[in-house]
């Protein structure tokens, strides 16, 4: 798909964007700039803590209390360029779920449990003044193209639904007022294998049927990699590594990519060479200065321990984060084959 | 789902039987009771026994020559008629004592249980929605001392307040002495408000902290959910929120505590209406007992034991109607 992109159409830019606690003592989102192209499917990867939810919800406005966002975020809206963190609440209210819409964590949570799932598309729609009888028949088409029953669904209540079902109805409701890009925060974490795989295939189709922009976030690489266009490696609070999905899967270029992607099980790697990272990923209070990845780092050096590395381009569209993304490419070995396309790897 | 009801009501129906059965055998136990004492007394003053033995027949259904089963029987088929005995200190039916006095303790301890619910349930969400300010640390202070002050304490201090020191109210009684529904039902209505102010305003204050905090720690909790964080992302206005998804997630699990606690207030009425004189079946349970009037005692027990019995029926039949989850109620019992 990556060649569908049009480079130059970015549906939504980060600019140093940081998500603070405790009067600015500890980062949760440290200075990440992104942008997002319009129609594309971005996955962002990272382990637990890594600042993946935050990044979803900065995308929104909807930093927990009392967290504090700074930096730009603007969406660019088909006629006007919209700066996120300058609306006020009504307009923010219209820009949310019409505009950027999200799936969180766990379905199983994100409906109210004392009401029936149609009302929680009555009440979207009419929070944001839709008319009722159109945006019900399109919460229909949606809830079929996801494979749901319509009528049963709608008149069930959340505990009548099996966790794939209620994913799959979340899916449909945040999809109710057409929003341009949907922004999914570990869409599949409490489901099976099975449904996990066969959400992604709905995903894909959705995403051609309605033309969407698709910000996928999960800590599961393999998952990932067979839906996104494009990957971005998140550490420690900033992505680190950003590239295609075929580029990044076969040429990895940041030493922690290369060692998330060698701790990744995979049918080609036997199981006696797949790595675990040494070290543990650091808190948000004490994030190492320099690079945050230097602690852990084999390739580490006294330049790492005190500067923060600036992006770097290994190939068009291919940044990295790494003053020795070279080195790390021949010194840190894969222990997949690299020839092998990067699809496979799911 | 007609099986759950089934055995709902054949639950409720063998405890009233086991609670009926129960006071059936302890009449008999209890020791010495009023009825050794009033024979003794009357034959003391020279009744012939024949005629002694008759009147205490006819007091407490007590044949004590007929077989334990035929008692048993009469005893049984003489409460499903209403016939709950005759009480020895008042020389009236029990029964008739009762329907006098119930539907006044009802008026109050209903009433009181109301307030109490409709004050915590708006005091707690606010406590929650301003949890860990000013007003939430001072609002649970107050909880917690105001549950911690027994309500027949504050029901003393409330007569001496605002019934002797500046007379507002009446200290005592359900009604003023010669005004009745006849002497005009809105003179009548007004009265009887004015006496039951006071064992409500005591009722309501020691018993609105406890549910408050517990209202609190509910709305904390569904605050905390993610679904109240996705239906503010989609835009309902925060009255929506408060009102269908905190009000509503965070009420449910206080019903079935609503119900059960009008139970058991009938029950701890014999303390307040002693407090303040008020002629309710609490009143009367007070006397019997003084008097060691069994059948009275017996009787008014057995009511507050239905009474209770019922409230938790009730809870358990109507909980699956508010709250969609409970449809075959076995996760859920109140008992």
């Amino acid at each position: 798909m990556a060649q569908t992109h049009q480079p130059d159409d970015p549906i939504a830019t980060l600019e140093d964007v940081s998500v603070t606690y405790d009067d600015g003592t500890s980062f949760v989102l440290d200075n990440v700039s992104l942008h997002v192209e319009r129609g594309e499917i971005l996955g962002i990867v990272g382990e637990s803590g890594s600042g993946k939810s935050m990044l979803a919800s900065s995308l929104l406005d909807a930093i927990p209390d009392p967290g504090y966002l700074s930096g730009s975020i603007t969406y660019q809206a088909e006629e006007k360029t919209i700066d996120v963190l300058e609306l006020g609440q009504s307009e923010l209210r219209s820009l949310r779920w019409e505009e950027i819409s999200m799936v969180f964590q766990g379905a199983m949570s994100s409906f109210n449990p004392t009401m029936q799932i149609r009302d929680h598309f009555i009440e979207t729609i009419e929070a944001h003044n839709g008319g009722v009888q159109a945006g019900m028949d399109r919460a229909r088409q949606l809830l079929s193209d996801l494979y749901l029953d319509p009528d049963r669904v709608l008149e069930s209540y959340p505990h009548e639904l099996s966790g794939g079902m209620q994913q799959r109805a979340l899916i449909a409701l945040s999809l109710v007022l057409d929003p341009e890009l949907l922004v999914m925060d570990e869409p599949t974490a409490a489901l099976d294998l099975l449904m996990q795989q066969s959400i992604l295939l709905l995903l894909r189709e959705l995403q051609e049927k309605y033309q969407l922009t698709m910000i996928f976030i999960t800590h599961d690489l393999a998952l990932v990699g067979a839906l996104a266009d494009r990957l971005a490696v998140m550490y420690a609070f900033d992505i680190v590594e950003l590239a295609p999905k075929q580029q990044l899967l076969s040429n990895p270029s940041h030493p922690y990519t290369r060692a998330l992607l060698n701790s990744t099980p995979n049918l080609q790697a036997p199981l006696a060479e797949m790595r675990p990272i040494e070290g543990q990923s650091p808190a948000p209070i004490n994030v190492p200065s320099g690079c945050s990845y230097n602690p852990r780092c084999p390739l580490a050096t006294e330049e790492c321990r005190t500067t923060d590395p600036a992006m770097d381009s290994p190939a068009p569209e291919h940044s990295v984060a790494c003053f020795y993304w070279e080195k790390a490419q021949w010194e840190i070995e894969l222990n997949y084959a690299t020839d092998q396309p990067g699809g496979d790897h799911s | 789902m007609i099986n759950y009801y089934f055995q709902r009501s054949a639950r409720a129906v063998l405890t009233i039987w086991v609670v009926i059965t129960a006071t059936f055998g302890m009449i008999r136990l209890l020791p010495g009771g009023p009825l050794a004492q009033l024979e003794a007394k009357l034959l003391r003053q020279g009744v012939p026994a024949g005629q002694v033995d008759a009147m205490l027949q006819t007091y407490q259904n007590v044949h004590p020559d007929k077989p334990i089963e035929v008692q048993y029987i009469d005893y049984v088929v003489a409460l499903i008629q209403g016939d709950l005995g005759t009480s020895i200190s008042r020389n009236k039916p029990v029964m008739t004592i009762i329907a006098d006095a119930l539907p006044w303790t009802i008026f109050v301890m209903v009433t009181a249980t109301f307030l109490i619910f409709a004050i915590a349930i708006v005091w707690g969400a606010l406590m929650a929605y301003r949890e860990g300010g000013a007003f939430d640390l001072l609002s649970s202070g107050a909880s917690i001392v105001l549950s911690s002050v027994p309500f027949y304490v504050l029901g003393i201090a409330l007569i001496i307040v605002f019934g002797y020191q500046l007379e507002l109210l009446p200290t005592g009684y359900r009604s003023t002495s010669g005004i009745d529904p006849e002497s005009g039902l809105l003179v009548f209505i007004l009265d009887a408000l004015d006496h039951a102010y006071l064992p409500i305003l005591s009722m309501v204050l020691a018993g609105v902290g406890l549910q408050a905090l517990a209202m609190r720690g509910n709305a904390i909790q569904v605050l905390g959910a993610d679904y109240v964080r996705v239906a503010r992302l989609r835009g309902l206005s925060d009255r929506r929120v408060a009102v269908r998804y905190v009000a509503r997630n965070a009420i449910l699990p206080m019903y079935t505590g609503f119900l059960t606690l009008i139970g058991f207030n009938l029950g701890g009425s014999v303390i307040l209406e002693e407090v303040f004189n008020y002629n309710g079946i609490g009143y009367y349970m007070f006397l019997g007992l003084d008097n060691r009037d069994y059948p009275l005692m017996m009787g008014i027990f057995l009511i507050i034991t239905t009474a209770l019995v019922i409230s938790v029926y009730i809870a358990d039949l109507t909980y699956g109607l508010i709250d969609p989850r409970i449809t075959t109620g076995e996760s859920n019992e109140t008992y």
